[in-house]
């Protein structure tokens, strides 16, 4: 009985083999040579209002484009949200555990988990993950943002591969694309005509697609925005009222009106 | 000494006579569902009686803390486990009561050399429709019943024959506000009706002569009214929503007493 509110410990108790959930790297010995997977564009943002998070939407396996539509901003519960990069079937499951075990720790404990304990919910994931991180078949890198009731704050938080938290200031990235926004995001942030927190919901968008677009052009792994076929990144914006997604056709207009046609 | 038919009939029946005295000094518990969703009602001394169990399930309790919190934890982690390795979809209030709850309540009830569950359960499962709703009573010899429309936690059976009655004379409440007043006045008359019977072992008797005819009298709207006014000034409204129209994932949400208060002003005010 998870009395404790540990909803792992739960599936463990239920005989769940919990090496679905922690694949070791056994069979191949000694990792060769990791190849990092995380063929992606992630990344969150503090603006005015809270805080923005988007991700393209392209799922590749070498050079091939496997799938078009994948949602890789994960929302865990009403105010956290998880955007991945790397291995999507680890990354999937993660996301599944998180939101099972936060669901059951809320129901079971009478109240929410704190931001912190949900932060090192996700580091044990990813530290018990290492073995199949290292062998190159269970990357996950992922960035995980969320509105901290206590403190009455939204909070961005990126991961290495091993499970290490690094809390960002103002914005954190991750996949292949980043390192493109990377740059971009530190020279807006300090030579911009404001800083990216204080952007209105509006110019923070616009930025936003703007990002997605300068990564998809110089990473062939990111989707970027296809307004031929209506393909849109998805951005989720987290404030004290929770996690809510920002419609495609606002995504639309904007990309429209402030992205193609504003140059 | 009970490995004789005989002696274990008896000890089972002792059981019962122990058990249905435990539960008159309980607080009845009402469910009822409605178009916006399924209302919990009860009142509480401190210590909740109604419990998020999983995306569209809930339950409410009659009975020993102890108990309800072990038989909780039981459903949460069968919920839970379930929701994980297959899909939230799938955990259904009926499993969990079928599968989960009426074996493990039936075999403590029999074992007559441990304790048995002081508790009786009501698990309300909400739809995307109304007609999708379910509502599951067990009592605690691990009986237990499927209702659409209504469940209740009540001390006797006795009592919960007359409120099933009261509540189709009731009709069906289209609001918030028309289920609270209607589940309110259902708790009232189960309340009076629980302290007014005599005795367990009297009642039991009835029961036993004319089985048929023990549908007890409802009181009047008065001695409802005030004797809602007096638990309300004692104790706390305690009162769950399961709203269908907020989505598919949250549809568990308390009532604060602020919320609930502009909606039946007239208990809150002193009597005159």
């Amino acid at each position: 009985m998870g009395s404790q509110g540990d909803f792992i410990q739960v599936l463990q108790e239920q005989g769940y083999p919990l090496e679905n959930l922690f694949p070791s790297a056994n069979g191949s010995g000694v990792s060769r040579h990791p190849e990092v997977t995380q063929g992606t564009t992630v990344f969150a943002m503090k603006y005015a209002d809270g805080v923005l998070v988007a991700g393209d939407r392209r799922a590749t396996a070498g050079n091939v484009v496997m799938y078009d539509r994948t949602d890789k901003v994960l929302e865990i519960d009403r105010f956290s949200v998880m955007a991945i990069a790397g291995v999507p079937a680890t990354a999937f499951e993660m996301a599944r555990v998180l939101e099972h075990s936060f669901k059951y720790y809320r129901r079971s404990q009478l109240q929410d988990l704190s931001f912190e304990g949900k932060l090192r919910a996700l580091s044990t994931l990813l530290k018990n993950n290492a073995p199949a991180a290292l062998a190159g078949t269970g990357t996950v890198v992922p960035v995980f943002a969320g509105y901290d009731v206590l403190e009455g704050c939204g909070k961005i938080f990126f991961y290495d591969i091993l499970g290490a938290e690094f809390e960002a200031v103002e914005y954190a990235v991750s996949g292949s694309g980043s390192s493109t926004i990377r740059g971009i995001l530190f020279y807006m942030n300090r030579w911009g005509n404001s800083p990216i927190s204080g952007l209105n919901e509006e110019d923070a968008l616009i930025f936003v697609l703007r990002l997605m677009t300068s990564a998809a052009e110089f990473d062939s792994a990111t989707g970027g925005v296809d307004a031929q076929a209506q393909l849109y990144p998805i951005v989720k914006r987290i404030s004290a009222e929770g996690v809510r997604t920002i419609p495609a056709d606002r995504l639309k207009t904007l990309f429209t009106e402030k992205v193609l046609n504003d140059v | 000494m009970y490995e004789e038919p005989y002696r274990w009939i008896e000890a089972v029946a002792n059981r019962r006579t122990y058990l249905d005295d435990q539960f008159t000094q309980g607080n009845p518990l009402i469910g009822l569902s409605f178009t916006q969703g399924i209302l919990l009602l009860t009142f509480n001394r401190g210590t909740d009686k109604i419990y998020e169990v999983y995306d569209r399930i809930a339950l409410g309790g009659m009975g020993h803390p102890a108990d309800l919190e072990k038989l909780r934890y039981t459903l949460l982690d069968m919920a839970h486990v379930e929701g994980f390795q297959r899909s939230p979809s799938d955990v259904t209030a009926s499993r969990l009561m079928k599968n989960g709850l009426a074996p493990v309540i039936k075999q403590a009830f029999e074992e007559i050399f441990k304790a048995p569950y002081i508790t009786k359960i009501l698990l309300a499962e909400v739809g995307p429709t109304q007609d999708r709703d379910h509502l599951f009573s067990i009592n605690y010899d691990g009986m237990f019943e499927e209702q659409r429309e209504f469940g209740v936690l009540a001390a006797s059976s006795s009592i919960r024959e007359t409120l099933a009655k009261e509540w189709k004379v009731q009709g069906h409440p289209s609001s918030l506000q028309a289920a609270l007043e209607v589940s309110l006045r259902l708790w009232g008359i189960s309340s009076l009706l629980q302290t007014d019977t005599p005795s367990s072992d009297e009642e039991e008797k009835e029961a036993d002569s004319s089985p048929t005819t023990s549908v007890s009298t409802i009181p009047d709207d008065e001695a409802i009214a005030s004797r809602i006014r007096e638990t309300l000034s004692k104790e706390t409204l305690e009162c769950v929503l399961l709203d269908r129209e907020n989505g598919k994932m949250e549809t568990y949400r308390s009532l604060s007493q602020a919320e609930l208060q502009p909606l039946i002003p007239q208990y809150f005010e002193p009597a005159t």
